[in-house]
C-alpha cells in the first residue's frame, strides 16, 4: 500500500475522480466516468510523477446493474499495481472512448471486451468480434447469459441462480438476479 | 414446430435455440463478407500485384490452433490478419460458474507448457481476497517448481523455433531436457503437464523424495547440458541469420503494445514482474534479469538469445531454493468451502511469456462473480502484422515462434 501515491493521484485527478481512492494489499484503486476516462489515462501516462508506463490488463466488467471498464496499470514510480475503473454505463448501450490512441496495444484486449461484453469502445478502428463466431448474436460473459451445462446438476445446482438450466436468452435488463454493488 | 424467423436472422446449425443475425452463407463468401471495421475494409482490399493466403489453421508450427490470412505481394508479406478462436472454450465464464478450488484445475490447460504460472496467479488473487498468510515453506515450494518450468518452458522454445526455421534436431534435445524436469514434477504432483498442484493457501503435499533426487540429479549437469544445447544452435550461421534483423521491436513500441516478459526484455526495457512487483519470496533471492536490444531494439535473435539467459538466471534461483528451503508447514488453515467477503483483487506472476495476471471480483458466495484471465501470448500476437510487413512468407513463422505464444492461452 502506497500512501503517496493516493496524495499524488489526488492532486491530479480531483475533479476527476468519481469515488473515494481505495487501497488494499499491494493495489490502488480510483474510479472515474467513463467520459473522463482518456483524460485520465494522459494524466498517468504522461505525468513525470506518476509514469504509468505499462498497460498490464484491461477487461469488462458486468455488474448485473451497469457496465464497467477496468484497467490496471504498473509504474517505476510506485510499488502498487494501479486500477482504474471506469463505472456507470447502461447495460442497454455501453460505450466508452477507445485507449488505442495511448496504448495501440489496447486494441486486442478491448475487442475481447467488445465480444464478451458488447462494450462499444469508440475510435476502436478493429472492433468485431476476437473469439466467437462472426455471426454470433449474444455476449456470453454478460450475467444475463446463462450456462446451461453440468454446472447445473452439480450440489449447488437449482440454489445458485447462474447455474439454473435455461435458454441462452438475449439480454432484457430486467432479467439479471445477481448483482454487486458498483 | 419451430417458430419462423425474421428474414434477417436463422437458426445456427450447431444449437437450434440460437438465433443468428444476417443472411445464411453470407460469413461464406470469398472474398469475405462486407467489411464491418475500417481495418477490415483496409485489409481486404487488395492493391496492385497483391494476393491473400491462407495460412492455418492447422498449419503444424502455429503453436495451437491459429489462422493467419496474408495479404502478399510476390514472396513478401504486406499485412496479415490473425484469426483466434479455434480453442475458445470460455474460461472464464466456467471460472464464474466453479467454485476457488475448481478454478485452479480450470484454467491449467491454458498455457500447456507452463501450467503451474497458470494456478500462481489466481491462487494469489484468492489469498488476497481471503486474507491468508501463506507457509514460507510453500512460497519456496512455489518458486522452487515455477523456475523449474520456466527453465522447461524456455527449453521447449528453443527446440520450437529451429523446429520453426527447419532444423529437427534441437527440439528432440530440448525434449529430453523438459522431460527431465517434467518427470520430476510428475513425482512430486502425479500429473506431466496440468499439474493441479497449487492450492489457496499453500500447495498440495511436501516435497518427496523422489522429486528431490531427480532434481538433484538433474542440478548436477543442468547448466552443462544446457550449454551442450546452445552449442547446437548458437553458432548454426543459417540460424543466426535468418533471426538477425529480422522482427526487430523498439523500445517505445514494446511499452505502447502492452508486451510482457521475455519480449519486453529483449526490446531493452528491464521490466520483470519478479523484479518490478516482486511477490511471494522473491525478494530474498538472488537473480539478475537479464535484458538485450538495449540501442535501438531488439531482433528475433536478440529474443531467443533473452530466454537462454533466464534459463541460467532460473537454474540459479533453483540452487538457492533448494540450499534455504526452510521446514514447516506447506498449506495455511483454510475451510474447505471458500466464501470470502466481497471485493476485488488483482495478482500478476511473471510466467515465461511474461505478465500473466488474474483479476477477481468476489461478491461473497463460493464462485467469483468476475473472473478475468490476462494471458500475455495473447497480447504478443498483436505484434506480429507489424513485424511481418516486408519480410518474407517463410519467415512469419520464426518470427511468432520467437514471440513465443501458445494458443491454448490466446484463445482462453
Amino acid at each position: 500500500m502506497d500512501r503517496t501515491l493516493k496524495t499524488r493521484l489526488e492532486a491530479r485527478l480531483a475533479d476527476r475522480l468519481a469515488g473515494p481512492i481505495r487501497q488494499r494489499h499491494d493495489g490502488t484503486e480510483i474510479r472515474i466516468r467513463p467520459a473522463d476516462m482518456v483524460e485520465v489515462m494522459r494524466v498517468l501516462h504522461d505525468d513525470a510523477d506518476l509514469d504509468f508506463a505499462i498497460l498490464a490488463d484491461l477487461c469488462g466488467v458486468d455488474t448485473g446493474e451497469t457496465m464497467q471498464v477496468v484497467y490496471h496499470l504498473w509504474s517505476s514510480k510506485t510499488p502498487d499495481w494501479l486500477r482504474i475503473v471506469a463505472e456507470g454505463m447502461p447495460r442497454e448501450d455501453p460505450r466508452i472512448a477507445t485507449l488505442t490512441g495511448l496504448w495501440p496495444g489496447a486494441e486486442w484486449m478491448e475487442r475481447e471486451a467488445y465480444d464478451m461484453f458488447g462494450i462499444i469502445f469508440e475510435g476502436n478502428r478493429d472492433l468485431r468480434r476476437i473469439y466467437m463466431p462472426p455471426d454470433y448474436a449474444s455476449f456470453p460473459l454478460r450475467k444475463d447469459f446463462y450456462l446451461a451445462d453440468d454446472a447445473a446438476r452439480s450440489p449447488g445446482g437449482g440454489v445458485r441462480h447462474m447455474e439454473r438450466t435455461s435458454p441462452p436468452v438475449q439480454a432484457t435488463p430486467g432479467s439479471v438476479r445477481r448483482t454487486v454493488r458498483p | 414446430m419451430t417458430t419462423q424467423a425474421e428474414p434477417s436472422q436463422h437458426r445456427s446449425e450447431d444449437d437450434p435455440r440460437i438465433m443468428l443475425h444476417g443472411q445464411m452463407g453470407q460469413y461464406e463468401q470469398v472474398p469475405p463478407y462486407p467489411p464491418r471495421t475500417e481495418r477490415e475494409a483496409e485489409f481486404y482490399t487488395l492493391g496492385d500485384g497483391e494476393m491473400f493466403l491462407n495460412m492455418g489453421p492447422q498449419h503444424p508450427s502455429t503453436h495451437g490452433v491459429l489462422r493467419v490470412v496474408l495479404k502478399i505481394s510476390g514472396e513478401k508479406v504486406v499485412d496479415l490478419d490473425p484469426v483466434l478462436g479455434y480453442l475458445h472454450r470460455g474460461v472464464e465464464k466456467l471460472c464464474e460458474n466453479s467454485d476457488y478450488h475448481h478454478i485452479i484445475s480450470q484454467i491449467d490447460p491454458l498455457e500447456y507448457v507452463s501450467s503451474l504460472f497458470m494456478e500462481w496467479a489466481p491462487v494469489m488473487a484468492f489469498e488476497q481476497l481471503m486474507d491468508v498468510q501463506v507457509p514460507r515453506r510453500a512460497e519456496y515450494i512455489r518458486v522452487l517448481t515455477g523456475e523449474l518450468l520456466r527453465v522447461a518452458s524456455h527449453a521447449l522454445f528453443q527446440g520450437w523455433m529451429a523446429l520453426d526455421l527447419g532444423g529437427l534436431t534441437p527440439i528432440l534435445y530440448s525434449f529430453i531436457e523438459r522431460d527431465e524436469i517434467v518427470e520430476a514434477l510428475a513425482a512430486l504432483t502425479g500429473q506431466r503437464m496440468l499439474f493441479n498442484y497449487f492450492r489457496v493457501g499453500g500447495v498440495n503435499g511436501d516435497l518427496n523424495h523422489e522429486f528431490l533426487s531427480r532434481v538433484g540429479d538433474w542440478m548436477s549437469r543442468a547448466l552443462v547440458e544446457h550449454e551442450a544445447n546452445i552449442g547446437l544452435l548458437n553458432e548454426n550461421e543459417i540460424f543466426v541469420r535468418r533471426m538477425r534483423g529480422i522482427g526487430r521491436v523498439d523500445r517505445d513500441t514494446a511499452l505502447r503494445m502492452g508486451v510482457t516478459g521475455p519480449n519486453i526484455r529483449a526490446a531493452g526495457v528491464p521490466f520483470d514482474v519478479r523484479r518490478s512487483h516482486p511477490y511471494s519470496v522473491y525478494p530474498e533471492l538472488e537473480f539478475n534479469v537479464p535484458v538485450r536490444g538495449a540501442n535501438g531494439g531488439g531482433d528475433s535473435l536478440d529474443r531467443y538469445l533473452l530466454r537462454l539467459d533466464e534459463v541460467r538466471e532460473s537454474i540459479r534461483i533453483i540452487d538457492q531454493c533448494l540450499h534455504e528451503m526452510p521446514d514447516g508447514p506447506v498449506m495455511a488453515r483454510l475451510p474447505r468451502l471458500m466464501r470470502p467477503r466481497p471485493g476485488r483483487a488483482w495478482a500478476a506472476v511473471e510466467s515465461p511469456r511474461g505478465l500473466f495476471g488474474t483479476y477477481v471480483i468476489s461478491d461473497g458466495t463460493d464462485q467469483p462473480f468476475r473472473f478475468r484471465i490476462h494471458d500475455p501470448s495473447f497480447v504478443h500476437l498483436q505484434l506480429v502484422g507489424m513485424l511481418m510487413k516486408d519480410n518474407l512468407i517463410a519467415d512469419t513463422m520464426a518470427v511468432m515462434a520467437s514471440l513465443d505464444p501458445v494458443m491454448g492461452g490466446i484463445d482462453k
